[in-house]
């Protein structure tokens, strides 16, 4: 009997303490969309950069691989530095866009984007590399920065994503 | 000053009730959304989201996590410094699991897969931590290194230089940390990711399975893959090598059962590819083509009753098989069962068999 | 407050500091360890292909410490930019113990006799500091080859001709020949030259208690998992604490070596690993830092004899920085070369490092290490970086390409230089590396022609397209940084005399790559390994009186 009090009695102050954490918490919870960095905006021009960087053909490209979480996760890791070059860059790139074509890059289609990138002002090419070479870092990286996802780029080049290693079984002279 | 004192403890006090009711109370929180809750935080939501599509979609997080409702400080103060951390931005990513949580869901799985816990327990890969890296013979003969917890302790958060001293051949050798000592360095979640997406596992009773009916046996359990350490996560047996291995020279034919990619992690050929190099066991003579699996059981490993699987009872020579002079009868014999060849015993050459009826099975 | 003292305080664990502080302790000497890195294992490493010290796009995985350490790059158009130990500029080597042997290539190369009498053989290029060295093969001789047995170094050096004498075969046969190997050797012996397994600081079969290498795709710019790569790590540094003479103290910076009024060298001032300011005296302080930060170390130790940095009388001390000018070529060919063995770098000839009509010198040429991925995307020729024009090549050349490259020998400028930054400065508050100068001409020159060799070779190994890789012109060190503390007989014109010893102050010497005259067209560790057994037996035999 007084056992089972001690567990309501437990399970009360559980409950009862639960309001005041959870609305503290609760505001987390409202942080839209998966990105550390980037706005959704934003992450739309990235990830339609990384795409025409590295296209899906017959083996998935940039956008299925998820090489924009590697770019996200870094800008809040060790490219740090990079943040307002990424922001003003995707700004940037939308900006000469959408006063071409009407539209910001994300929204054109594909071939209209490949032929804006492969016409770039000078202006963006300084961007268009960072944003290339984050990519490939990302998509042809190990699998474990979150840009090659089910590393996919190393099964496509024919890499067994871990190798089979036997060991030796030496033994040293006189031992043993 | 007494005043500031007052003040003080009053403020002790204070944080010292919200860490004693509001921790607890937060994870209650978390425990009655059936993981919703979980996945508010933004740092496991991809985790969250893996296990609604996975083949353990029925099991709630704390069955495998942790019960929430524990009074174990340990617990709740780790999700307290976690949240710390969140707040000051400084989380890492992926959450990991600490040692000590794969060794704690070893008992958890227990609770529903008895009998395959039971044989990994009783069979070779449930081996712990003392028995392997405190093994004389071994560590007299040859150096630990971190290469090791590659195949033993891949979960163990440090190198060998944190798990055994003296890192020598001369010993006498301990544990470093006390903790591990009678743990397993082989737990379930070596060979088997409980979030990958699946299927629930349907009990051989159950005929109605959805995959069955469609006509589509599935060849592995989706769960199945290999921990690797380096990557620090679990790779499906669909992206793991099979090698392709040879005899001297002689491509060898090797069976095209998935799930053997899995062993070849950890018993795997020097880059050479020859067979019987480094712990390699890939069978070639008599047995050459079977799939580790056609013989070892799944989680004990153990080989009894596998003869009778393919071969009648007696040979042609009217020998019964199991008790031929192989590694199989005695692991003394010369004739290693993987690599016995018709030859080693009719060095004069293979004799015709004798009828029909008694040619061995050449299901494979 | 002042540590009891020590007879010998060695500066930085890496390949130079680790031999001498093994035969210092193991001749009876009380030494002390400065190391500023930690000591890290496989595990700290994990194969991590975007941070480690080959592939540092996200760090690096043995040191320095990324935020405590920037330098600053000056480019050839005298802009400034401060840099960090993963950037570009930056020359890095490692920080930790082992140095660059812990996650080096680990090729194990004798420099050839012509190697210290450039001058001699070839006469001083305008615009060069090209010098013989105050020794000759034949003093490093024997020091070469108790490096070879007591670090361990494996391959099969009897088919190249070109060598210098040697007394002793290499004490461990080489690792089995990978796909390249039985590509490349035939393509070079119909093309009359002379192909060899390369000599490496790693166990072909197990040697000195520890395994053979296992030959994963992890090797250079990654700790090994099996210890089967012989560094100062594994090798003299245990031998040194084993003495229980050597106090290794790790996380610790020097702030600057203390002279008295007399020009006597007293100690050593260095930051703990709790940023505590220590002061270490000594009888003997040796500077073993790498090129770059034991000249940096020797300027920043400024007193009322030496204004301008310990040794830097006349202005030599930093001067000279060298590496190699890497070039080479490489070769798509139409069927598969790449076959996942490790470490990939294999066979080598030596037919070009001399006797090049027109030319100083040249390199050793050497096919690449295995590539992972990511070190493959900047492969394409044609300048195609980008879209599927760019992943179509990836997948049709990735297992079919073999790079062969080789470590072009310098001619030394006076210009390229470590210098004291006027005002960035690092965590602890003392000025930082300032790297400036550039590639001279004729080195460039030799770099091109090394490229068409390799490229004639691929040629010839059934490559069905070949491009050049070349150099650029900027100032070069690196993991093979060299030659700012020269080595020579003159004190106006080199930092320390042939034994190593500074020329001003009797207690001082300078240990590791920056002592080296010019630095051979060869990967330098080995060198840098001998000499410090060399300069190490002076060391013992000045330190008993015998000398």
């Amino acid at each position: 009997m007084a056992k089972r009090s001690a567990l309501t009695r437990r399970r009360f102050l559980q409950v009862a303490a639960t309001a005041a954490a959870s609305s503290a918490l609760i505001s987390c919870g409202r942080h839209a969309g998966p990105w550390r960095f980037f706005t959704p905006g934003e992450a739309r021009t990235i990830e339609a950069l990384c795409e025409q960087i590295i296209p899906a053909d017959q083996d998935p490209g940039a956008t299925w691989a998820g090489t924009i979480y590697y770019i996200d996760s870094q800008l809040v890791g060790h490219f740090r530095k990079l943040q307002s070059t990424y922001r003003s860059g995707s700004a940037a790139c939308d900006a000469v866009c959408r006063a071409a074509h009407g539209q910001p890059f994300a929204e054109l289609p594909f071939d209209q984007q490949t032929a804006f990138l492969q016409r770039l002002p000078n202006t963006l090419q300084p961007f268009f590399d960072m944003v290339i070479t984050h990519t490939m870092q990302g998509f042809y990286g190990d699998a474990r920065h979150d840009g090659n996802r089910d590393a996919v780029s190393w099964r496509m080049l024919g890499i067994p994503v871990i190798p089979i290693r036997g060991r030796d079984h030496y033994e040293f002279p006189g031992k043993g | 000053m007494a005043f500031l004192r007052s003040r003080l403890a009053l403020l002790a006090l204070a944080i010292g009730i919200l860490i004693v009711l509001g921790l607890p109370a937060a994870s209650l929180y978390y425990e009655y959304s059936a993981g919703e809750s979980c996945a508010r935080c933004h740092e496991i939501r991809s985790e969250h989201s893996s296990w609604q599509t996975s083949t353990h979609r029925a099991v709630a997080c704390g069955a495998c996590h942790g019960e929430i409702l524990t009074f174990d400080p340990g617990f709740h103060l780790g999700n307290a410094r976690r949240l710390v951390q969140h707040i000051r931005g400084a989380y890492r990513d992926p959450i990991r699991l600490r040692t000590l949580d794969v060794n704690a869901m070893v008992g958890r799985c227990q609770k529903c897969h008895q009998q395959e816990a039971a044989q990994w327990q009783n069979g070779p890969h449930g081996i712990t931590y003392e028995s392997v890296f405190l093994d004389q013979k071994h560590n007299r003969s040859r150096l630990l290194m971190d290469d090791c917890l590659r195949c033993h302790g891949m979960f163990f958060e440090g190198g060998i230089r944190n798990l055994v001293a003296p890192l020598n051949t001369e010993g006498p050798w301990k544990l470093l940390p006390a903790s591990v000592v009678q743990q397993p360095v082989i737990p379930c979640l070596t060979c088997h990711a409980i979030h990958r997406s699946g299927d629930p596992l349907h009990k051989d009773n159950d005929n109605d399975s959805s995959a069955k009916s469609a006509g589509r046996e599935e060849l592995y359990r989706p769960s199945l893959g290999f921990f690797d350490r380096r990557e620090r996560a679990n790779f499906s047996v669909a992206f793991l090598p099979l090698p392709v291995m040879f005899d001297s020279g002689r491509p060898v034919k090797i069976s095209p059962d998935p799930r053997q990619s899995l062993c070849y992690q950890c018993h795997g050929p020097l880059a050479s590819m020859e067979v019987h190099s480094g712990d390699d066991r890939t069978p070639v003579g008599v047995h050459e083509g079977l799939s580790c699996l056609a013989c070892h059981q799944k989680h004990g490993q153990h080989t009894r009753a596998s003869c009778s699987t393919c071969h009648p009872r007696l040979s042609n020579c009217g020998l019964d098989v199991e008790k031929m002079d192989t590694t199989f009868a005695s692991t003394k014999s010369p004739h290693n069962i993987h690599f016995v060849k018709c030859l080693d015993c009719h060095p004069k050459g293979i004799p015709k068999k004798r009828s029909a009826s008694a040619r061995s099975s050449s299901y494979r | 407050m002042s540590l009891p003292r020590v007879n010998a305080v060695v500066i930085g664990a890496g390949a130079g500091g680790g031999v001498v502080a093994k035969e210092l302790c193991e001749a009876g000497l009380r030494v002390a360890l400065l190391e500023r890195g930690r000591w890290y294992t496989a595990n700290d490493c994990r194969k991590d292909d975007l941070r480690n010290q080959r592939t540092s796009v996200l760090g690096n995985n043995s040191g320095p410490d990324e935020e405590r350490n920037p330098r600053v790059f000056v480019d050839r158009d005298a802009n400034r930019h401060i840099v960090l130990p993963s950037e570009g500029g930056y020359s890095n080597n490692a920080a930790c113990v082992g140095g660059g042997t812990l996650t080096y290539g680990a090729m194990a190369w004798r420099y050839q006799p012509k190697d210290f009498r450039m001058r001699s053989t070839y006469g001083t290029p305008e615009g060069s500091t090209l010098d013989d060295w105050p020794i000759s093969y034949e003093d490093l001789a024997p020091f070469y080859e108790k490096a070879e047995y007591e670090i361990g170094v494996s391959g099969d050096v009897s088919n190249d001709p070109f060598k210098g004498p040697r007394a002793k075969p290499l004490p461990m046969p080489p690792l089995p020949p990978t796909r390249e190997y039985e590509i490349l050797r035939p393509a070079a012996q119909r093309l009359g030259l002379h192909p060899f397994d390369l000599p490496m600081l790693r166990n072909s079969v197990p040697y000195n208690g520890r395994p053979p290498c296992m030959r994963c795709r992890w090797c250079v710019g990654f700790v090994c998992e099996v210890d089967a790569k012989c560094g100062t790590h594994n090798t003299v540094i245990p031998r040194a604490l084993a003495t229980g003479l050597c106090d290794l103290r790790l996380g610790c910076m020097v702030k600057e070596i203390l002279t008295t009024d007399q020009g006597k060298i007293t100690s050593v001032s260095y930051f703990d690993a709790h940023d505590r300011l220590q002061e270490q005296p000594a009888d003997l302080v040796i500077v073993s830092g790498a090129a770059i930060e034991s000249a940096r170390l020797l300027l920043n130790s400024k007193s009322k004899l030496f204004p301008n940095g310990l040794g830097n009388r006349f202005d030599w001390v930093g001067r000279n920085l060298q590496g190699h000018a890497y070039s080479g070529a490489t070769g798509l060919f139409d069927f598969d070369t790449y076959d996942d063995v490790g470490p990939g770098a294999c066979i080598a000839i030596c037919d070009y490092n001399h006797g090049n009509p027109g030319l100083r010198g040249g390199a050793m040429l050497a096919n690449e290490f295995i590539r992972l991925p990511y070190q493959a995307v900047d492969m394409p020729p044609n300048g195609v970086r980008w879209g599927k024009a760019h992943k179509d090549f990836m997948r049709k050349a990735y297992r079919r390409t073999i790079k062969i490259m080789g470590p072009t020998q310098e001619m030394p400028v006076f210009d390229s230089r470590v210098q004291l930054d006027p005002t960035v400065k690092d965590f602890w508050g003392m000025p930082v590396a300032q790297l400036s100068g550039y590639q001279h001409p004729h080195t460039l020159e030799i770099a091109g022609v090394m490229a068409a060799k390799a490229e004639a070779w691929l040629k010839e190994a059934g490559a069905i397209q070949t491009w050049r890789n070349l150099p650029g012109n900027g100032v070069s060190g690196g993991q093979h940084q060299a030659g700012t503390c020269r080595m020579g007989n003159d004190p106006k014109t080199s930092v320390v005399d042939s034994w190593c010893r500074v020329h001003d102050a009797d207690n001082l010497y300078v240990i590791d790559g920056s002592v080296h005259v010019t630095n051979g067209g060869f990967n330098p560790a080995l060198t840098i390994l001998a000499n410090a057994y060399r300069a190490s037996a002076r060391l013992v035999q000045f330190w008993k009186g015998k000398v």
